[in-house]
């Protein structure tokens, strides 16, 4: 059983220079995400959301510090590195749900599956996958366009999980969508959760925060509780 | 896998561009293969003119320079002759292989009672070299001095048959001739052009010509290999001091010849590739478009774990369907545009169903496919190299 730290940023500092002069976004970040955890991360715009999703989704690098995935440190890894790492221990959830409108429902859920396996793979998973997150099975065959947005949402946290990962990322994940809905993709993460799943969810919104177990608070690039 | 299926479904949803870009592709594929192909079939058509006479030595007075040494060296081109000791000579150095000496005026003749006089080329050959030049297509050689033999054209143009009489010099005033046979055609020759002409024996051309000398020796190699040491041969033997004769080696200025035909089916071949440029300019466009739309498309694949090269793979996809769909299209159009074109400027298609003309469209198809690949790279590499947190807030 592995039991480290799913997550850990340690010293964390991210400064985008610019020509008027180097912005600080992050400032001296430490948590750790332990398996099994829910999280919400809160704060006002411009307050380092975006960049800290960004380092925790390792689409980019620290200025300084270190940040573990799963015990791998990402900061000495290669693009190709870090893109096979995202692949297969990482799952993202995002505000405007991103499926591909080229591809079916079942096609968007196992591309993850083939980028793994480099070959194609068993729709029945797909299948699974989707009916784990209450799909109905008539819609499979849809592109993502012919579906809601709630059923969207939902095709899009099969994809994420599809390949195991140890976190799921959400960003917003019910900013795109009414009220009732967003509560029934809120009810489908907290059962995720209930079975294990590490999930860590930026947001604005309160009431969302409300269904995680811990909250971290970040503002002016620092967390503040 | 999946990213060639995205390629292709990407290229049916946008058919209308997709098409308008393979037509570019098309028209560079018809373009060079139809030049590849008219410039094979002109090659060919003057090889199959010119192919009896790819085995000889032609040996000709040497015009310009010191005349001296032939026909008493008066100057003038009435004096250029080769002699009966000059073509002895040339015959010991191009021996054990035939030399032909030949004897060529043109002079009027009347063909029948009534009829117009016509001017014709008038050869005057040994009865026992004639069969080494010369094949008939009808009657037999002529061994008396009363016959000659007529060329092909001449016997169609002037409805010459076998045993028909021709009436030599201003009203007959140099005899009259029966024909004994018909030449098969030759078509254009470096030795006897005898299609519009006709052939009569050497003892009565210098009789009523009053000559004994020649116009030309040529020499049948029976090894090919040997034509360029037996010019040489003969080139020592003759123009040891001056140079008193040209040796023309008639293989070494067919392929000359055919050299510059090739010449002209490369440049006429280019002109059709600056289409295909063109072409792949509108590639590069419309999969640079493709780039544009698809940032935000990009950017996910990025973040879910798609590496670079499994991006540019997706669009270099594009590019090759674009290239290879375009490519098929103008390869069969390709045999539309060579047979209009070789049916209209050659009136023949005789030779488009040959290798060396099927060839220039798997040319014409290789290049449309290699230019749409590259065509092609620049927006795959573009895409490949999307900073995936840009591109994922791409809008």
């Amino acid at each position: 059983m592995n039991e480290q730290p799913v997550m850990v940023f340690k010293d964390v500092v991210k400064v985008y220079p610019l020509p008027s002069g180097d912005v600080t976004a992050l400032d001296d970040i430490n948590f750790k995400v332990e398996r099994g955890e829910f999280i919400s991360i809160m704060g006002p715009s411009g307050s380092g959301k975006s960049t800290l999703l960004n380092l925790m989704g390792c689409l980019d690098t620290p200025t300084s510090g270190d940040i573990y995935i799963s015990g791998t440190r990402t900061g000495d890894m290669s693009d190709k590195e870090l893109t096979d790492l995202r692949r297969d221990r990482i799952g993202f959830i995002f505000q405007y749900f991103n499926l591909f409108p080229l591809l079916n429902i079942i096609e968007n859920v196992t591309f993850p599956m083939m980028l793994k396996s480099q070959k194609a793979v068993d729709p029945e998973k797909g299948r699974a996958a989707l009916r784990a997150v209450q799909l109905d099975d008539s819609l499979f065959t849809h592109t993502p366009t012919e579906v809601s947005g709630g059923q969207q949402q939902r095709v899009a946290v099969a994809r994420a999980l599809i390949n195991d990962p140890d976190i799921l990322l959400c960003d917003e994940p019910t900013g795109n969508l009414d009220s009732k809905t967003g509560a029934g993709i809120m009810e489908l993460m907290s059962e995720l959760n209930r079975k294990g799943t590490t999930i860590i969810m930026v947001t604005h919104d309160p009431n969302i925060a409300k269904y995680s177990r811990r909250t971290i608070r970040i503002a002016d690039g620092r967390i503040v509780e | 896998m999946i990213f060639w299926e995205i390629a292709k479904r990407n290229i049916r949803i946008h058919l209308l561009r997709s098409s308008l870009a393979m037509l570019g592709i098309v028209i560079g594929v018809v373009a060079i293969a139809s030049m590849g192909i008219l410039g094979n079939s002109l090659v060919l058509t003057v090889s199959d003119s010119l192919k009896t006479v790819g085995d000889s030595v032609i040996v000709t007075p040497h015009v310009g320079g010191t005349m001296g040494g032939f026909g008493g060296g008066a100057g003038g081109s009435s004096s250029l002759k080769i002699t009966e000791q000059n073509f002895q000579q040339i015959k010991r150095a191009s021996a054990p292989n035939v030399a032909i000496p030949v004897l060529q005026t043109s002079d009027r003749m009347k063909l029948g009672v009534g009829s117009d006089d016509i001017v014709a080329a008038i050869y005057g050959l040994n009865p026992d070299d004639v069969p080494d030049l010369l094949k008939l297509k009808e009657g037999g050689y002529s061994r008396g001095n009363s016959g000659c033999l007529v060329g092909s054209t001449f016997a169609t143009d002037n409805n010459v048959k076998v045993g028909s009489r021709i009436a030599i010099g201003t009203d007959g005033n140099k005899g009259t001739l029966r024909v004994t046979g018909i030449i098969e055609e030759r078509g254009m020759a470096f030795d006897v052009s005898t299609d519009s002409a006709i052939v009569v024996t050497k003892d009565w051309f210098d009789e009523i010509y009053n000559r004994n000398d020649y116009d030309k020796v040529v020499v049948k190699v029976k090894n090919l290999d040997d034509l360029p040491a037996i010019k040489t041969a003969i080139e020592n033997q003759m123009n040891k001091r001056d140079k008193i004769v040209d040796v023309v080696d008639t293989r070494k200025t067919m392929e000359t010849i055919f050299s510059a035909f090739g010449q002209i089916t490369t440049f006429v071949s280019a002109i059709g590739g600056i289409s295909m440029l063109v072409a792949g300019v509108s590639i590069l466009n419309i999969m640079m478009m493709s780039v544009t739309e698809r940032i935000k498309e990009i950017g996910i694949m990025r973040s879910i774990g798609a590496q670079r090269k499994e991006v540019m793979s997706m669009f270099l996809y594009e590019a090759l369907i674009l290239g290879v769909v375009g490519s098929i299209i103008g390869g069969a159009m390709s045999l539309l545009g060579g047979y209009a074109i070789s049916s209209v400027l050659l009136q023949t298609t005789k030779y488009l169903f040959v290798f060396s003309s099927l060839i220039h469209i798997v040319y014409g198809m290789s290049f449309g496919i290699v230019i749409s690949l590259i065509c092609g790279i620049y927006p795959a590499w573009r895409a490949a190299n999307l900073n995936p947190i840009d591109a994922l807030r791409h809008e």
